[in-house]
């Protein structure tokens, strides 16, 4: 069945939510708010979905989505960044190497730099897989993969996924190791496009590639539900089922 | 709040850290043990800030965005501004979030206060302008420019709305629902 770059990652991001956990994303989330209700019309029908901003959105202020995830209530986050790097670290902010003269700015890591640290588990999406995407070091750490075992934390990055591949976060070596690759792309495809070193051992698996019933649902009942509750309607009535 | 400093989760190991004098890391005085940021309080000399609602004893009513409300806890003086000013907020119209006229030394009428940002539950964002904004924000020259037309060449905040709201934000009937 075909589908699109679109399609594919809000259906690799539902699989990662959790039947009765809370699972959320923040502003600009289109995949991940797609992601989270299917999940929720699939496997995940007990699971509490916020999508911020939204009609999906049980808050009233920002504060008080901060105090629930400082709580260590929060399954599961989504976020994106600008650069993402073999540390799990990642980077909203901007880029350049030198600090003061930045060469773009970027609106930064508004909650980003707590919800990482106390979400149990944070998925990384990013819709571009190239090497200025997927670094050795970021140029700026805007919430940091990894951090030393005293200090205050709830959870870690648990994976990065992007069009052409998923890496899972080994949180004990503070690296991201590729997990699976989706189809056509090849490993060659991915060491290509990959600005860190893979260290790859062995085979890595193919991503199970999208089934019927999660496209069906997703073109249909999702894409409905996103327009009639104007959440992202604009982007679900052009990129999903077209 | 008046507190010297509070404790945040996170933002170990980022580089906002390192270029924030304000933030530190500290050991948690109870466990003796776990590492955390902690962060200097902000003691704002003066708050300003927009608002729905407010009354000539300076209380202010602000829906229900109640992230001003801590701004005004935590500043020396607070000036705000409203879509509309009465006689005295109702219980009904003090339910949400609400700052005490005690924490407010001035209020002043500023329909459309917010343009081009919008005012929860009254007006939302002019998009256009903000566009515009967007675009203005590429370099020192077209901001300047930007800060000329919208901001220094204009006499006062009558003067703005005519020239900068939208006319149909402006027609009575919604106003009225105002």
């Amino acid at each position: 069945m075909e589908y699109s770059e679109a399609e594919l990652l809000a259906v690799l991001l539902a699989r990662e939510v959790r039947d009765g956990e809370i699972s959320a994303c923040g502003a600009l989330s289109q995949i991940p708010a797609a992601g989270l209700l299917l999940a929720g019309e699939l496997h995940a029908p007990n699971a509490e979905i916020i999508i911020l901003h939204s009609a999906f959105d049980p808050f009233r202020t920002s504060r008080q989505f901060h105090y629930l995830a400082q709580r260590g209530e929060m399954g599961l986050f989504f976020v994106s960044g600008v650069q993402i790097d073999r540390h799990g670290n990642y980077n909203l902010h901007q880029l350049g190497a030198d600090p003061e003269r930045p060469r773009a700015r970027f609106p930064g890591g508004y909650g980003g730099g707590m919800i990482y640290y106390a979400a149990r588990r944070t998925v990384v999406f990013r819709t571009e897989h190239t090497r200025r995407s997927l670094v050795e070091r970021v140029d700026f750490v805007s919430a940091a993969g990894a951090t030393p075992p005293d200090v205050l934390r709830r959870g870690h990055p648990s994976k990065v996924v992007t069009p052409k591949a998923a890496f899972r976060f080994d949180k004990d070596a503070a690296v991201l190791k590729l997990d699976t690759i989706h189809p056509p792309w090849t490993l060659d495809d991915i060491r290509a496009n990959t600005g860190f070193e893979l260290d790859v051992k062995g085979a890595i698996p193919a991503t199970p590639a999208p089934t019927e019933e999660e496209l069906h649902v997703l073109r249909h009942v999702i894409r409905r539900r996103m327009i009639d509750t104007g959440t992202y309607a604009a982007w679900a009535q052009q990129s999903l089922g077209n | 709040m008046g507190v010297p400093y509070v404790p945040v989760l996170g933002l170990v190991g980022t580089d906002l850290l390192k270029r924030r004098d304000d933030m530190v890391i500290a050991v948690d005085p109870f466990d003796g043990k776990t590492r955390t940021v902690v962060a200097k309080a902000m003691r704002p000399d003066v708050a300003a800030f927009h608002a729905q609602k407010a009354d000539r004893h300076g209380n202010v009513s602000c829906g229900y965005e109640a992230e001003v409300v801590m701004l005004a806890e935590a500043s020396r003086h607070v000036i705000v501004t409203a879509e509309t000013i009465v006689e005295r907020l109702t219980e009904k119209e003090a339910a949400g979030a609400f700052v005490p006229g005690i924490h407010v030394d001035t209020v002043a009428h500023a329909p459309f206060g917010a343009h081009p940002a919008g005012c929860a539950g009254l007006y939302g964002p002019d998009k256009v302008h903000m566009a515009q904004y967007v675009a203005a924000s590429r370099d020192d020259a077209s901001f300047d420019e930007y800060l000329r037309t919208y901001v220094f060449d204009v006499k006062d905040h009558d003067e703005y709305v005519e020239r900068f709201v939208p006319r149909h934000w402006r027609d009575p009937a919604r106003a009225a629902s105002g």
